[in-house]
């Protein structure tokens, strides 16, 4: 880990942005070095993405300077790579349909006479990967590899580019904890060649393995530029937060009637590929979790009892009675809720309002016969906004302007809206802020005090202590243990989903 | 932006209200009054009455099919068959009452129904098996056009003479029977667009299917459902045509499709599904039609008059782009 040099390979000096009435980022410094890894901490908003396009050359700053190599960045994205700033997005920007060598020489293919060298391509793209130690098939098809490894060709292709400076903007918000590994050792590697990498994530603890220095920002400005080794994780929350942190303890044990009905038992369900084996149960006033790694068959499972994904075999009884045809309407008039993993790409309707994504699961209620009586919506939906506490501007801003945290209060609340005594939560807190975890922490601890059946799902491991009554171990698509009150702790959850056998 | 945005998204929030959804509509408004302005006093005979309720049920041409592709394209589809859909119910309607012994209602009713039908079966291809719309559509342009011209061996078939018949094909209190039954159909789909579960869940699938699935929106039924009211629609437009030429044939409104689907988006519905109104299509019918109907009076030769309208269409669009670009307020992180 100690691989930096003198070399300043990025310079920031007074860099400022500011968009028609946001300071997204303020005289901000930041000075980088070669081999070095630097974390960027902040919640999101913190002005972390600003300083990010503006280093890719996405942006142009209103006032400031960025040096890459003592060099001006005085251009677009073309003069950024030029100097060599390579920034490996969130999301996947791969063609899965093509293979991994070509993904690696996208745009930039070798040419021999006039002809695509696929050759070249080849030897270049296998001379990156053995570069950093990665055992992938330059000649496989993105589409078949697994996320993880997606994830680590996407670095490759910026690697192979030969970069000054490397930026990876949430590389392991994708993968579960027993993944994530593979990828920190390979963003070490890149770093031991010199490269400066600055890493954004949330994850304090994977920032801990990977990097030496934290910068961390709140509201537009660089707070502070942190030594990881001698400082507490409170104090970098306190740094990110601002505020005095709020204990992060586990609720109180609650008491939760296990001898009523479980609102919801599920017996033996078998469905598709990833579920072989699954039983639980939940009781009203019950957060259950479902601890399991990425490809455990928890998200498959959740689909399953909602009617999404076909039944192979098993039951599903809610209040005492089983349910002899599995299908989204039915499950749906049960009241059994589901929210998706993928909040952007398969949770909101981006440029519906965010009443509208709120009554989208249920018009009726908000209808006399079949016309929607839009002052009832509203009204409605203006409930749930104060109850869920959503920021928004109005009831009726397009929903994709409101952060992460809040989109996802409201997909929670489109089930609230629609009566749902059952919420399958697939990782609610994906992608959120601190501040916006914790919010829903609390949200679903409420509602389950008001009776509701939950069953959460989450890849962060640690967050189930935080929120769960009992948690259930799935692993390979079996249930595999159960831990109820006390007995969850995070170590003992991640041992539990982690271990194989 | 927790924080920073909270005070700043109000103003930005009104801000992309007024360009993203009224600038273009505004800009329609102003661009339809300059072109009066224009032809009112370049083009003879263009303000008078009778020129003005041509156009009226010229625009119902367009109109009542625009309405139903409007919400096709929101969902994110696309129909193409409109054209040879209206010139094969014409001759259904013609052939039905003077051929088949059907009576005019009976012929009327066969028409409706078989254009319900033939709309479903396109909208069951796209939902069931997956096959685009697009070409869906395409099967369906080919299929009626040929069967129009194969039963009629490209004559116009005539009409019987019937007072129900000159009532669809002339005019109710001086005002066109075919612009009356678009201006209603027009009040039905502003309704059911904006009142209507199957309304907004038409948004919603064009702006996010997956999440619409989720959400309990049976999409299947929400597509077969828009491609029934296109080929019900194209139907009705298929009758009033043939009401008012006094005959079905199978050569009629030929490339009307592409009239139909330039209004739509001219009137800002994005082709890329989830964003669209049908006032935007209201103005841009009358937009399409006001455009056609000054160059023919401005005697400007036919065929010079295509690439008139193209030009002018694309650029229209072009505006469109830019204004919505501008507009959509969105944020990624």
């Amino acid at each position: 880990m100690q691989t930096q040099t003198d070399t300043v390979v990025a310079d920031v000096r007074g860099l400022t942005k500011h968009y028609a009435g946001v300071k997204a980022l303020t005289d901000a410094d930041v000075t980088i070095r070669g081999g070095e890894v630097r974390a960027l901490l902040g919640r999101n908003g913190a002005g972390k993405s600003t300083l990010i396009r503006l280093l890719a050359g996405v942006e142009t700053a209103d006032r400031g300077t960025v040096q890459i190599a003592g060099q001006p960045l005085d251009g677009g994205v073309r003069r950024a790579a030029e100097l060599g700033v390579e920034t490996v997005h969130q999301e996947l920007s791969l063609v899965p349909q093509m293979t991994v060598a070509e993904n690696m020489f996208l745009g930039a293919w070798p040419m021999t006479g006039g002809r695509v060298d696929f050759a070249a391509m080849r030897r270049g793209a296998a001379e990156v990967l053995s570069e950093l130690d990665l055992a992938i098939d330059p000649d496989a098809l993105v589409e078949d590899l697994p996320i993880a490894e997606q994830q680590l060709v996407e670095i490759c292709r910026a690697v192979r580019r030969a970069p000054r400076l490397l930026i990876l903007d949430e590389p392991t918000s994708a993968l579960a904890a027993g993944e994530v590994a593979v990828v920190l050792a390979t963003v070490r590697r890149v770093a031991e060649t010199g490269v400066a990498v600055i890493y954004v994530s949330h994850r304090l603890d994977e920032i801990r393995q990977v990097a030496t220095s934290a910068t961390v920002m709140r509201d537009g400005r660089v707070i502070e530029t942190v030594d990881l080794e001698d400082v507490s994780t409170r104090r970098v929350v306190e740094l990110m937060l601002g505020d005095a942190v709020q204990e992060q303890d586990r609720p109180a044990t609650r008491s939760v009637d296990r001898d009523a009905t479980p609102r919801l038992s599920v017996r033996n369900l078998a469905a598709g590929r990833k579920v072989e084996d699954v039983s639980f149960d939940v009781y009203p006033g019950e957060v259950v979790g479902l601890a399991g790694l990425m490809g455990s068959g928890r998200s498959e499972t959740l689909r399953a009892i909602a009617g999404f994904d076909p039944i192979d075999s098993g039951e599903v009884w809610v209040d005492g009675t089983p349910i002899t045809s599995v299908t989204p309407r039915g499950m749906k008039s049960l009241g059994i809720g589901m929210t998706p993993e993928d909040r952007k790409s398969s949770a909101i309707v981006p440029l519906l309002g965010v009443d509208e994504n709120l009554a989208l699961a249920d018009y009726r209620q908000v209808s006399d016969g079949p016309t929607i009586r839009w002052e009832r919506l509203r009204a409605a939906a203006a409930r749930l906004i104060d109850r869920l506490s959503i920021a928004t501007a109005r009831s009726t801003t397009p929903i994709v302007n409101l952060s992460g945290g809040n989109q996802q209060k409201a997909v929670i609340g489109r089930w609230l809206h629609a009566g749902s005594r059952v919420l399958l939560l697939d990782e609610p807190t994906r992608g959120v802020d601190v501040q916006a975890k914790e919010e829903i922490y609390r949200l679903i601890r409420e509602l389950a005090d008001d009776g509701a059946a939950v069953v959460f799902v989450s890849g962060e491991l640690e967050e189930l202590p935080l929120v769960c009554d009992r948690v259930v171990v799935v692993r390979h698509g079996r249930v595999t243990g159960e831990m109820v009150g006390e007995q969850i702790t995070t170590d003992a959850v991640v041992a539990a989903a982690m271990t194989t056998d | 932006m927790t924080t920073t945005t909270d005070t700043a998204a109000p103003a930005r929030d009104r801000g992309a209200w007024l360009r993203g959804t009224r600038l273009n509509e505004i800009g329609l408004v102003v661009a339809i009054a300059v072109l009066y302005i224009v032809l009112g006093s370049t083009a003879a005979g263009f303000l008078n009455a009778g020129n003005q309720l041509g156009m009226l049920r010229d625009a119902a041409t367009i109109g009542i099919a625009a309405w139903g592709v409007t919400l096709v394209i929101i969902a994110g589809e696309i129909d193409i068959s409109i054209g040879p859909a209206v010139a094969f119910a014409s001759v259904l309607v013609a052939m039905g009452s003077a051929d088949w012994g059907l009576g005019v209602v009976g012929a009327i009713v066969l028409t409706l129904v078989l254009g319900t039908a033939w709309g479903a079966l396109a909208g069951w291809l796209r939902a069931q098996f997956g096959v685009p719309s697009f070409i869906a559509t395409l099967g369906l342009w080919s299929v009626l056009g040929g069967l129009g011209l194969y039963l009629t061996n490209a004559l116009p078939v005539v009409l019987p003479q019937s007072g129900l018949l000159d009532v669809l094909g002339g005019s109710i209190l001086g005002i066109p029977t075919a612009a009356i039954v678009m201006l209603v159909l027009f009040a039905v789909f502003v309704y059911v667009a904006k009142y209507t579960a199957y309304g907004r869940a038409v948004y919603a699938v064009g702006g996010n299917p997956a999440a619409a699935m989720l959400a309990g929106i049976n999409l299947s039924r929400v597509r077969i459902v828009l491609f029934a009211t296109t080929g019900l629609l194209s139907a009705i437009t298929g009758i009033l045509l043939a009401a008012r030429l006094g005959a079905g044939s199978g050569s009629a409104a030929s490339g009307l499709e592409f009239d139909v689907i330039a209004a739509v988006v001219i009137g800002g519905t994005a082709l890329a599904g989830g964003r669209g109104s049908l006032l935007g299509t209201l103005l841009g019918v009358v937009f399409i039609t006001v455009i056609g109907n000054g160059l023919v009076l401005l005697g400007v030769d036919s065929f010079l008059q295509d690439v008139i309208r193209g030009v002018i269409i694309v650029g229209a669009v072009l505006i469109n782009v830019w204004a919505g670009r501008r507009g959509t307020a969105t944020r990624t992180s």
